[in-house]
């Protein structure tokens, strides 16, 4: 595809079935997803799930062994260099040359693309302000933090405006305010530039506040896909946990507690109850004090993707990093 | 393809000039190779038999000069398997829409240092007193020759790497050369050579290389449609091989 082809922004990602096996492993195994374009989809999952071998497999990085999927409208198989030319990447370790300045690289990435000259030169500048690395862009990449690699990287993936981006946990090992700053970016060129996203991630509160959309996979199949909200929504109750002031009067809170929902785990000296109903917690306080009975703690906990995760697999995410 | 190759081309000779270590060895090998065999092994013009207007010196020249080519190929080829086993790779194969032009990329960069290589080795022989008794196009010829070696050099640790995609494939990817190398007519013409070593030597691809290119240094040219067409051959074959060996890569992920 050559540079002055505009890169439509109108196709996003279509995968049916698809399937990758190492030997007798099934890493991938058979999955279907639908991404529109401009959406940033969440692919959530423990180490070992697939997401990786997913996001390889849409990059054209590694054929997949059945299946099928457009990325941009192209075939990942058959339409490979039209795929590369349409989607940026930053894949999960940035694969970045010890030896090269950031601007460098940047100059490298603009011209595999066949990006030359002036707007090269504009494009690099620009970039490299984009993401704060422009004091940076003439020391050797050895030298950088692990935040300004990921920067660099992000910048790299987006030298030559791709319609699609593929970041392949993008924030790990990052410090809370770059990793801020990335998300920031992030939601900017979807909703400013109309870019598509697909972001793997271990980090729930990442896929939480940036996805429209989110998927988990898990030992291969998608488990659960929808909206963070829909997700939520579908296994998630809150939970009310209170700690009263007596510890005397656990009992009492038990009997009132119950009229609200079922019990659930809570801390030594607290009752929990998952409510029945949204919007029961004044209910509740309201009940507390015409029952007199005085609370030291109320603690509300809305549903989470963790919450998600444990109801679709029977693991926390944590849990199944350890398993993995 | 032009791009990428052009690209890669750019990063492959950035890191070189930045990195000395990674340019001495290729530069001085074959000038400590050119002193030692014009120098000490001199004496074998006086053999008889040995018919070579343009002396001792010119004759060692050649092989060097073809040496100096193959390994400079070979040598571009541990950079490829360094960016493997490093992940570099990696970024090359998702950002080039073209992947051939990744292969292209490498000749390219491993010709321009070997290009750098071949003018020292030209000027310290010239400033040894080396005789040249060809014209400008017979050496032309002769580089045009070791040009080509360069780039089946490259295209066969190109192909080696792609498959191991480890920096520990480097000595397979010197093996071949070596035994190649010596294999031929090294320190008197193939007339020369009796027994065994004849008749590996007649058959070896380089001889005729090595015997068209002193002829060119001499102002004799000689067996040059062998040796033009032994090198094309050996480019075709080992194009295909490098790419083959691009196509595991990708499969491999």
């Amino acid at each position: 595809m050559a540079r002055s082809d505009k890169v439509s922004r109108d196709a996003g990602i279509e995968v049916i079935g698809l399937v990758r096996r190492f030997k007798d492993v099934e890493a991938v195994a058979g999955i279907d997803l639908t991404i529109s374009p401009g959406e940033i989809y969440g692919f959530l999952g423990p180490n070992g799930a697939g997401k990786s071998t997913t996001v390889h497999m849409l990059t054209t990085l590694l054929p997949p062994s059945a299946g099928r999927a457009t990325v941009a409208g192209f075939d990942v198989v058959k339409q490979g260099s039209k795929v590369r030319a349409s989607i940026g990447a930053a894949l999960q370790e940035a694969a970045l040359d010890p030896f090269l300045t950031g601007r460098e690289h940047l100059r490298l990435g603009a011209s595999l693309h066949g990006i030359r000259g002036t707007e090269r030169k504009q494009l690099i500048e620009r970039l490299l302000e984009r993401v704060g690395l422009t004091t940076a862009g003439d020391r050797k990449v050895r030298t950088y933090s692990g935040g300004m690699k990921r920067r660099l990287d992000l910048a790299l993936a987006l030298i030559h405006d791709p319609s699609i981006l593929f970041l392949d946990e993008p924030t790990t090992g990052l410090d809370p305010q770059s990793r801020s700053a990335l998300w920031t970016e992030v939601a900017r060129l979807a909703r400013e530039e109309g870019v598509t996203v697909f972001l793997t991630t271990q980090y729930l509160e990442e896929a939480d506040v940036l996805a429209d959309r989110v998927g988990i996979i898990d030992h291969g199949h998608i488990v659960a896909e929808g909206t963070p909200g829909d997700l939520k929504a579908q296994i998630g109750k809150s939970t009310v946990e209170v700690v009263p002031e007596n510890h005397d009067e656990l009992g009492r809170l038990r009997e009132l507690l119950l009229r609200f929902g079922e019990e659930t785990a809570a801390r030594p000296g607290a009752f929990a109850v998952q409510l029945n109903g949204k919007g029961e917690l004044p209910s509740v306080i309201r009940a507390l004090d015409t029952e007199s009975l005085r609370a030291a703690e109320i603690n509300l906990h809305q549903p989470t993707l963790d919450d998600v995760f444990l109801a679709k697999t029977g693991r926390t995410l944590e849990g199944a990093e350890e398993q993995a | 393809m032009i791009s990428v190759a052009l690209g890669l081309a750019y990063r492959q000779l950035t890191v070189l000039f930045k990195n000395p270590s990674l340019f001495l060895p290729p530069m001085l090998f074959p000038l400590m190779n050119f002193m030692s065999f014009a120098g000490g092994l001199s004496r074998l013009r006086h053999v008889p038999g040995f018919d070579f207007h343009s002396g001792y010196t010119a004759f060692t020249f050649v092989f060097v000069l073809l040496q100096s080519a193959a390994f400079g190929g070979v040598f571009a080829g541990f950079g490829i398997a360094r960016d493997f086993e490093y992940g570099f790779a990696r970024r090359l194969l998702v950002s080039a829409p073209q992947r051939s032009g990744l292969i292209l990329g490498y000749a390219l960069s491993a010709l321009t240092r070997w290009a750098m290589i071949a003018i020292v080795l030209t000027t310290v022989a010239l400033i040894g007193g080396m005789q040249v008794g060809g014209n400008g196009i017979d050496l032309f010829g002769m580089y045009a020759l070791a040009m080509i070696f360069n780039i089946v050099g490259l295209l066969w640790a190109c192909g080696v790497a792609m498959r191991f995609r480890s920096i520990q494939s480097g000595p397979l990817m010197q093996t071949p050369v070596f035994l190649l190398l010596f294999l031929s007519p090294v320190y008197v013409p193939l007339s020369l050579l009796t027994g065994w070593i004849h008749g590996v030597a007649r058959v070896n691809p380089l001889t005729f290389l090595l015997e068209a290119g002193r002829g060119f240094i001499d102002g004799h040219p000689t067996q040059l449609a062998a040796a033009f067409g032994v090198s094309a051959a050996l480019v075709v074959f080992f194009a295909f091989w490098a790419r083959t060996g691009l196509a595991r890569a990708e499969r491999a992920g």
